[in-house]
């Protein structure tokens, strides 16, 4: 990644650009469900979403190869799009926003305890 | 047999470690490998998780080949790490139902 993609994320725009035109060419049931785990992937996402590239990339591939087997995406994926967007994400080790909050939240309540203490 | 889920929760990962084992297979093959065993209820998408944890925690290769329909597929085969993990399992595996067998049977 070149100093001009990490300030413009103009690296991103791209990915995320190749990926759409992927899901385009997929069946509608599952560009539905590709649709549903880019929400629920986003939550994971860290400030730049940088790191949810490979996930997607290997969401897609997983889209790809079944749907050219000829199932349906029900059969691929069962009716929890969320828990196995989670999967993937828990799969990259992908730290995320909600990580952040929690440790934050965490801090800040020790400190107020600490100083109740006083 | 339907509702396996949780039960297989745990042990699911040791099945497909072992489906590796015997020779270098897909996804799709090693779903409908448990399919065929009684398993209904695994799909694509548990393997395809199982499949990403295996390759990040470094006890698979991977390979990439072209398929006759699609994209290229990614295919796995068992690395020595992945081998010990397969040991380990079958270890555990018949501590934990040798001990469900005998509190069955009532013994101590």
């Amino acid at each position: 990644m070149s100093f001009w993609e990490t300030v413009t994320g103009s690296d991103l725009t791209r990915d995320w650009k190749a990926f759409e035109a992927r899901a385009q060419a997929l069946p509608g049931d599952y560009r539905a469900a590709w649709e549903q785990m880019v929400t629920h992937l986003f939550s994971y996402g860290s400030f730049t979403g940088r790191n949810l590239t490979p996930i997607a990339d290997a969401a897609l591939g997983l889209l790809e190869e079944a749907s050219a087997e000829g199932q349906s995406v029900h059969e691929v994926i069962g009716d929890d799009i969320a828990g196995f967007s989670a999967a993937l994400a828990g799969g990259a080790g992908a730290r995320n926003y909600r990580d952040r909050w929690r440790e934050q939240l965490n801090r800040n309540v020790a400190r107020k305890l600490a100083r109740l203490g006083d | 047999m339907e509702d396996l889920t949780e039960m297989l929760k745990g042990t699911l990962e040791g099945c497909v470690l072992e489906i590796i084992s015997r020779e270098e297979t897909y996804g799709y093959a090693i779903t409908r490998r448990l399919n065929d065993l009684g398993f209904t209820d695994v799909i694509d998408g548990t393997v395809y998780t199982i499949l990403l944890r295996l390759e990040r925690n470094q006890l698979v290769q991977v390979t990439k080949r072209p398929s006759e329909v699609g994209p290229p597929r990614k295919f796995y085969t068992l690395n020595d790490a992945g081998r010990r993990e397969l040991a380990t399992f079958w270890a555990k595996w018949h501590y934990v139902s040798a001990r469900i067998d005998k509190l069955r049977e009532g013994g101590s």
